[in-house]
């Protein structure tokens, strides 16, 4: 056996099993999910004909609803508002908590417990929602009653279809916001001292080192967050499981448990690889726009 | 190459024992049996769990597993050629349609059938593939004699009794709501509704819905919901739905005056004695939801299994499932007086009644069920949407 052979035989040793593990795990169930999504329930190829079947239906997109009244407005629309609500404030809410916290006595202490809510099942952070938002044991209602609020917002939201989508949304920032703040956190301890130090001797503020230092600095960290917290949001299944289940009435389902729903409560295969087949595609675009950021930061 | 290899075959080699043991026959034969009851309600069928191992040199694993899970796994499993469980309790329709996957009791059926006050589930080919081995019944409102006394209620002879009761146990102090409204993934408001469909067009009602034979629009059905469940929903006499198992503690401690819920509650309760029932006014058929098992061809001990079920089905299985209290069982041998004071009032109940008919969600199942499921949740908080409920639930397939 000649070196270069030995060498080949040795590398396989390792990447074979990986190989093998991808193609029948990951490769061959990302294509044949691909290739339902073309066929009928019979075998038969009917084209983008499942696609239109899926986005036509108003438990995907219900524009009649949309945005006159409150949800059910299909669960593309409120993967959309999730993602326009919870991006935003967790990625500005772990920058916040991370400047505030970082050098603060007892800051790694307090920035452990928000990150619990990362750590802990999210079929668990489910629960913790509905029990969170529920009108006899749930701190959000009753905190609000005590404050003057009427209606609604002092029941169970998650029982009413103008409050569960929110409640789950709210809720989810709670579970969230420890991973940007874990991420911006490293990040800050990154950033050189002198920066700091020459913009005190010019006299800047605090508030001006925080928008032109400290979220500068802070980008590339911030674009893994944004993009992690996207592919999160995408797919979000187990808190809706667990707290709502898509209800009532639908107003709180979301793509992912739309799948599961058509999969395993419909028998509706087909349908359902196409609703996967439309998330892919979902989460490739941010994973697209991910490489050629990062690209973008390399090549300057 | 050597470097990789050697460090392997050790590792091999070391954890091969571990493997080895896994593999190990048992001692006693085992089947495991996966049921939905927990806590109080399964503590009342492991009596007759006991019953078995004590006469079968056997040991039955009881598994917690809720249809509307199983559901979701089972065509996996089967599709696969295995099973979680020997002997699995299931929706009756769910058994009916897959019983290519599931072992034949033709021969065990036709030894109980002359006791047996429930029908056999049966497939496509008529062939028995599950047997009803208990019964939770849906007799209506449960409520705590001691709460009636103390506030000076009775049962209703009349709907507007009925409503009239609804009034006075609103006006208590503490008191939430009139009717608790336990909720699941959304099966104890079907029961309510149920109720009410079964008062407002009779057992017929029911059937036909079952059937397909009706809609929910234009119908008797939808009639029943405008003129009887609506106004009452309106009126704020139902409470928010809340957790079944959380909302029997809350009605129990008078934050809520009735509880529709089925009589499993029986078993659950601090003091089984204190419980009153009663059926809406003219009420003619009770629902009845059967505890239905049945045996996977992918069983590992057939033998076993059909031995447990054997068991379960006979008269000595039958009483002492119902001396637990929270079920009623399907065999006619089993006397009154072997169930407890509580249970008795469900029976003689069920004895007033014309007849049993089933569970009209459980009956229909598929994604019908969890459709009608999520439609109740919206339209007891919102009853304004019954025009959208009730065009949803019409929508779709009975198959």
């Amino acid at each position: 056996m000649t070196k270069r052979r030995a060498e080949l035989a040795h590398a396989a040793v390792f990447v074979v099993p990986a190989v093998v593990l991808v193609a029948v795990f990951i490769v061959y169930p990302a294509l044949e999910t691909l290739r339902l999504s073309f066929f009928d329930a019979d075998d038969n190829f009917v084209g983008l004909q499942n696609f239109v079947q899926v986005l036509a239906s108003d438990d995907t997109l219900n524009l009649d609803r949309f945005p006159n009244t409150y949800p059910a407005w299909g669960s593309l629309i409120h993967n959309a508002v999730w993602i326009l609500i919870h991006l935003p404030v967790t990625v500005l809410l772990g920058i916040v908590l991370a400047t505030l916290l970082h050098n603060l006595r007892g800051g790694a202490a307090i920035k452990g417990i928000i990150f619990l809510g990362v750590v802990i099942p999210m079929i668990v952070g489910g629960v913790l929602i509905r029990f969170m938002f529920d009108s006899g044991a749930g701190i959000v209602p009753n905190f609000l009653e005590a404050i003057g609020f009427e209606g609604v917002v002092t029941r169970s939201w998650t029982a009413y279809p103008q409050t569960s989508l929110m409640a789950l949304i709210l809720g989810s920032i709670l579970l969230w916001t420890g991973f940007s703040l874990t991420m911006h956190s490293s990040g800050l301890s990154t950033i050189p001292k002198e920066l700091y130090e020459a913009a005190d001797v010019d006299g800047a503020g605090t508030l001006v080192e925080f928008f032109r230092i400290t979220i500068p600095m802070l980008a590339p960290v911030t674009t893994v967050v944004i993009a992690m917290t996207l592919l999160w949001e995408i797919k979000i299944f187990d808190i809706v499981y667990a707290a709502t289940r898509g209800g009532p009435g639908g107003s709180s389902m979301v793509l992912s448990l739309q799948m599961y729903n058509y999969a395993f409560r419909a028998l509706e295969q087909n349908l359902a690889a196409t609703v996967g087949v439309l998330l892919a595609v979902f989460t490739g675009l941010v994973g697209i726009w991910l490489m050629r950021r990062n690209a973008k930061e390399v090549n300057g | 190459m050597r470097k990789v290899l050697v460090p392997l075959a050790v590792l091999a080699f070391a954890v091969a024992p571990a493997f080895a043991a896994g593999e190990a026959e048992p001692e006693v034969e085992s089947i495991t049996v996966s049921v939905p009851w927990a806590g109080d309600e399964l503590d009342t069928f492991m009596p007759v769990v006991e019953a078995f191992e004590d006469q079968h040199d056997a040991q039955v694993n009881v598994v917690t597993q809720r249809a509307e899970d199983l559901v979701e796994v089972l065509p996996a499993q089967f599709a696969a050629e295995t099973s979680a469980a020997d002997v699995i309790m299931m929706w009756e329709w769910w058994i009916s349609e897959n019983g290519e996957h599931i072992m034949n009791k033709n021969d065990l059926w036709e030894r109980y059938e002359d006791d047996m006050v429930s029908p056999p589930i049966v497939d496509a080919a008529g062939d028995v593939r599950g047997v009803s081995v208990s019964m939770n019944l849906k007799p209506g409102f449960w409520y705590r004699q001691s709460f009636f006394e103390e506030h000076g209620l009775s049962e209703p002879d009349t709907h507007e009794e009925f409503v009239q009761l609804l009034d006075d146990i609103q006006q208590i102090d503490g008191v939430e709501a009139a009717i608790g409204s336990g909720n699941g993934v959304g099966w104890p408001l079907t029961d309510i509704v149920e109720h009410f469909i079964i008062n407002y067009g009779g057992p017929e009602l029911q059937l036909d819905l079952i059937e397909g034979n009706v809609g929910w629009v234009g119908t008797e059905a939808e009639d029943m919901f405008r003129e009887q469940l609506v106004p009452l929903l309106e009126a704020g006499y139902f409470s928010d739905p809340v957790d079944f198992t959380e909302m029997i503690e809350l009605w129990w401690d008078g934050d809520y005056g009735l509880y529709p819920i089925a009589s499993f509650i029986t078993g659950v309760v601090d003091d089984p004695d204190d419980l009153g029932v009663f059926a809406l006014p003219g009420q003619r058929a009770v629902v009845q939801a059967p505890d239905s098992f049945f045996i996977p061809e992918y069983t590992d001990n057939p033998e076993l299994a059909r031995e447990f079920l054997d068991f379960v089905l006979s008269e000595e299985g039958q009483a002492v499932r119902a001396e637990g209290g929270d079920r009623m069982v399907p065999s006619t041998a089993v006397p009154d007086d072997a169930y407890p004071p509580a249970m008795r009032e469900v029976a003689s109940l069920a004895a007033e009644m014309e007849t049993l008919v089933p569970d009209l969600d459980d009956e229909i199942g598929g994604d019908w069920q969890s459709t009608f499921w999520d439609q109740l949740t919206l339209l007891w908080v919102e009853p304004g949407a019954i025009d959208d409920v009730l065009e949803t639930i019409d929508a779709m397939d009975v198959e």
